[in-house]
C-alpha cells in the first residue's frame, strides 16, 4: 500500500479564491413537473476538494451533471470557469475536454482493453484522420502508460476492463479522466461498494492526483466520514436543496453555513427523520 | 386458473375455429390427403445419387450468393442503423430512417427477388439483391436495437470528454455493441442461406431453381437429393456459427472464459 499523505486535503496554498463552478438558484427537473433539485446555490474555489453528500434521490448526481454540460437547469445560471455550459458552443465544448467525469457506474467500455480505455480521454486530440484510423500518437500512449502506471495497473495495459476487480475498473475510470489532462474532476459515488481499505487506496490516489495536477475535484460520496477525512468542503444535499456547507480544515470545522435553509428548518427535517 | 382466464382462451379458441372455417382449413382434408403424403415420401426415398455432385455445385452457388448479400447488405445497414438509433439522433433523423428501414421490410425476399430479376433478368445476381435488400431492412431493425440498450454510463463518460459523434460511434458505441452484431451477423448469414434457396423458385438463381423445377414435373428423387444437401449444409453452418459464438461472443457478453476445445 502506498504511504499516506500527511494531510490527505489540498492545502490552502494550492486553492486560489477563482471560482471554477458558481451556481445560482439553480433548478432542474427530468419531466417539467417535479423538481430534483430545487433553487441550488454552490460556488466553488479553484483547486478545492469539494464533497457533496446526500442519500440516493437527493439530487447529488444531477448537481455533477450540471457541472459538465450534461444536464442544463430549468432555471437559474451556471458558470464554469466563467462559461456558461452549452454543448453546441465551441468554446464549452472545449473546455468539456478538460473536465473528467466519473459516472457512478463508471463508463468504461467494457469489451476494449484498459489502455484502450484510458486513450478515451485523449480523443479530443486526435486528428480527423487518427480518429478514423483509430491510431494514436506514441507520446499519447506513453502517457497513459506513464498514468496507468501512476495509478498502479501498470502490467495490466492489454487486459480487457471486464475482466478486472472493482478497484481496478474504478482505477481505469481515474486514468481515463486524466488523461483528459484535466482542471476539473467530477467523480459520481466513485468508491461506494469497496471494502474501507481500497476505497482510501483510491482516495488517496486522487488526492495525489490533485496535488500532482492541481486540479479541483468535487466528489459525490454515500459517506460522511470520507468526505470530511479528505475534502476541504462538504456540502449536504437532501430533497433537491442544499442544506448545510462546511468548510474543514484538519480535523475541524472552520466554516458553518445553514445553507439556504434556516436552523429551524433542518431541525424540523431531524425531527421527520427521526420518526422515520 | 381464474375464471378470467378462461374465458380469454375460449375467446382465443373461438376466433381460432371462426378463422379456420374463413380460410377453409378443414382437418378433415388434412387426414384424407396424408396418403398423398406418402407417395410422395416413397418417391423421394428413391434418391438419385448421381445428381449428388450438380446439387453441391448449387449449393455453393447458393452460399456465395447468401454471403455477398449478407456482407454487402450488413455494411449498408450499419451506418443507417446509427441514424435510427434513438440515442444517437434527434426525432428528426431517426425517424424518416426508420420509416425507410420498415417500407424495405414490407417486402419479404421473394417479392424483391421478383422485383430484381424484371429489373437485371435471370439469375443469380437478381438473388443477390434480393438478399442485399432484404438484409439491409432486417439487420437494420436488430442493429438499433442492440445500439439502444447499450450501457449509457460509457456513452455518457464519453460524450462529456466532448467528443465527435463520430469518435463517439468508433470508440464507445461499435465496440459496446460488437458481439451483438456479430451474432446478427452470423444469424443473417444463416437465414440468408435458407432464404437464397427457395429463390429460385422466381428465377434468382441458387439451388431453389433445381428443387421447384423437379417438383413441378414430379421427380421428387432428384428434388430431395438437392433439398438433402440444404439440410446437411443448413446443418454445417449452424454448428459452425455455434463454434464462433462460443468463442468471440457469449464470453465478451458474459465476462467468463468459456473453454473450447
Amino acid at each position: 500500500m502506498k504511504q499516506t499523505p500527511i494531510s490527505k486535503k489540498p492545502s490552502s496554498s494550492l486553492i486560489s479564491t477563482k471560482k471554477i463552478i458558481q451556481m445560482n438558484n439553480i433548478w432542474t427537473s427530468y419531466d417539467s413537473k417535479n423538481f430534483v433539485l430545487e433553487g441550488i446555490n454552490l460556488s466553488i474555489d479553484r483547486g478545492t476538494n469539494y464533497a457533496i453528500i446526500g442519500q440516493s434521490g437527493s439530487g447529488k448526481s444531477t448537481l455533477l451533471k450540471l457541472m459538465n454540460g450534461m444536464m442544463i437547469p430549468s432555471k437559474g445560471t451556471i458558470k464554469i470557469d466563467y462559461v456558461s455550459p452549452n454543448m453546441n458552443d465551441k468554446k464549452f465544448k472545449n473546455m468539456m475536454h478538460t473536465i473528467g467525469y466519473i459516472p457512478q457506474n463508471l463508463g468504461l467500455v467494457k469489451n476494449i482493453t484498459v489502455l484502450e480505455n484510458t486513450l478515451l480521454g485523449a480523443l479530443p486530440r486526435l486528428t480527423k484522420t487518427q480518429s478514423l484510423l483509430k491510431r494514436f500518437p506514441e507520446h499519447e500512449i506513453q502517457e497513459a502508460k506513464r498514468i496507468l502506471n501512476l495509478v498502479g495497473l501498470s502490467g495490466k495495459e492489454n487486459r480487457k476492463a471486464y475482466m478486472l476487480s472493482g478497484g481496478e475498473k474504478r482505477r481505469v475510470a481515474i486514468a481515463r479522466a486524466l488523461m483528459q489532462k484535466p482542471s476539473i474532476l467530477l467523480a459520481d459515488e466513485i468508491v461506494s461498494e469497496l471494502d474501507y481499505v481500497t476505497a482510501h487506496e483510491i482516495m488517496d490516489l486522487i488526492a495525489d492526483a490533485q496535488k500532482r495536477m492541481n486540479l479541483t475535484a468535487i466528489m459525490v460520496h454515500h459517506d460522511m466520514q470520507l468526505a470530511l477525512e479528505y475534502a476541504n468542503r462538504v456540502a449536504v444535499i437532501k430533497e433537491g436543496q442544499k442544506i448545510l456547507e462546511i468548510g474543514v480544515e484538519g480535523d475541524s470545522i472552520v466554516d458553518f453555513q445553514t445553507g439556504d435553509m434556516t436552523y429551524d428548518d433542518i431541525m424540523e427535517m431531524y425531527a421527520d427523520d427521526a420518526q422515520k | 386458473m381464474t375464471p378470467k382466464n378462461n374465458i380469454v382462451i375460449g375467446i382465443i379458441i373461438g376466433l381460432v375455429i371462426i378463422a379456420s372455417y374463413n380460410v377453409d382449413a378443414n382437418p378433415i382434408e388434412f387426414v384424407e390427403g396424408l396418403p398423398n403424403l406418402a407417395i410422395v415420401v416413397e418417391e423421394m426415398l428413391l434418391v438419385e445419387p448421381k445428381y449428388v455432385p450438380t446439387a453441391i455445385w448449387a449449393m455453393f452457388e447458393t452460399i456465395q450468393m447468401a454471403f455477398i448479400g449478407t456482407i454487402i447488405g450488413f455494411a449498408i445497414a450499419l451506418p443507417l442503423s446509427m441514424l435510427a438509433a434513438r440515442n444517437l439522433n434527434s426525432k428528426y433523423v431517426y425517424a424518416p430512417v426508420r420509416a425507410l428501414l420498415a417500407a424495405i421490410r414490407t417486402f419479404p425476399s421473394i417479392l424483391w427477388a421478383i422485383l430484381f430479376v424484371i429489373m437485371v433478368g435471370l439469375g443469380p445476381f437478381a438473388g443477390v439483391l434480393a438478399i442485399i435488400m432484404y438484409t439491409v431492412g432486417f439487420v437494420a431493425k436488430l442493429q438499433y436495437e442492440a445500439i439502444e440498450t447499450i450501457d449509457s454510463d460509457p456513452m455518457d463518460a464519453v460524450i462529456s470528454i466532448g467528443v465527435s459523434k463520430w469518435q463517439l460511434i468508433r470508440y464507445v458505441v461499435i465496440p459496446e455493441s460488437a458481439s451483438h452484431l456479430l451474432s446478427q451477423l452470423l444469424y443473417m448469414f444463416d437465414y440468408n442461406i435458407r432464404q437464397t434457396s427457395i429463390l429460385g423458385l422466381v428465377g434468382a438463381g441458387g439451388i431453389g431453381f433445381y428443387i421447384i423445377n423437379y417438383i413441378k414435373f414430379f421427380e421428387y428423387g432428384k428434388a430431395a437429393v438437392f433439398m438433402l444437401v440444404v439440410l446437411i449444409t443448413v446443418l454445417i453452418i449452424d454448428w459452425i456459427s455455434v463454434k464462433i459464438r462460443d468463442k468471440y461472443i457469449i464470453k465478451s457478453q458474459h465476462g467468463m472464459e468459456v473453454t473450447t476445445k
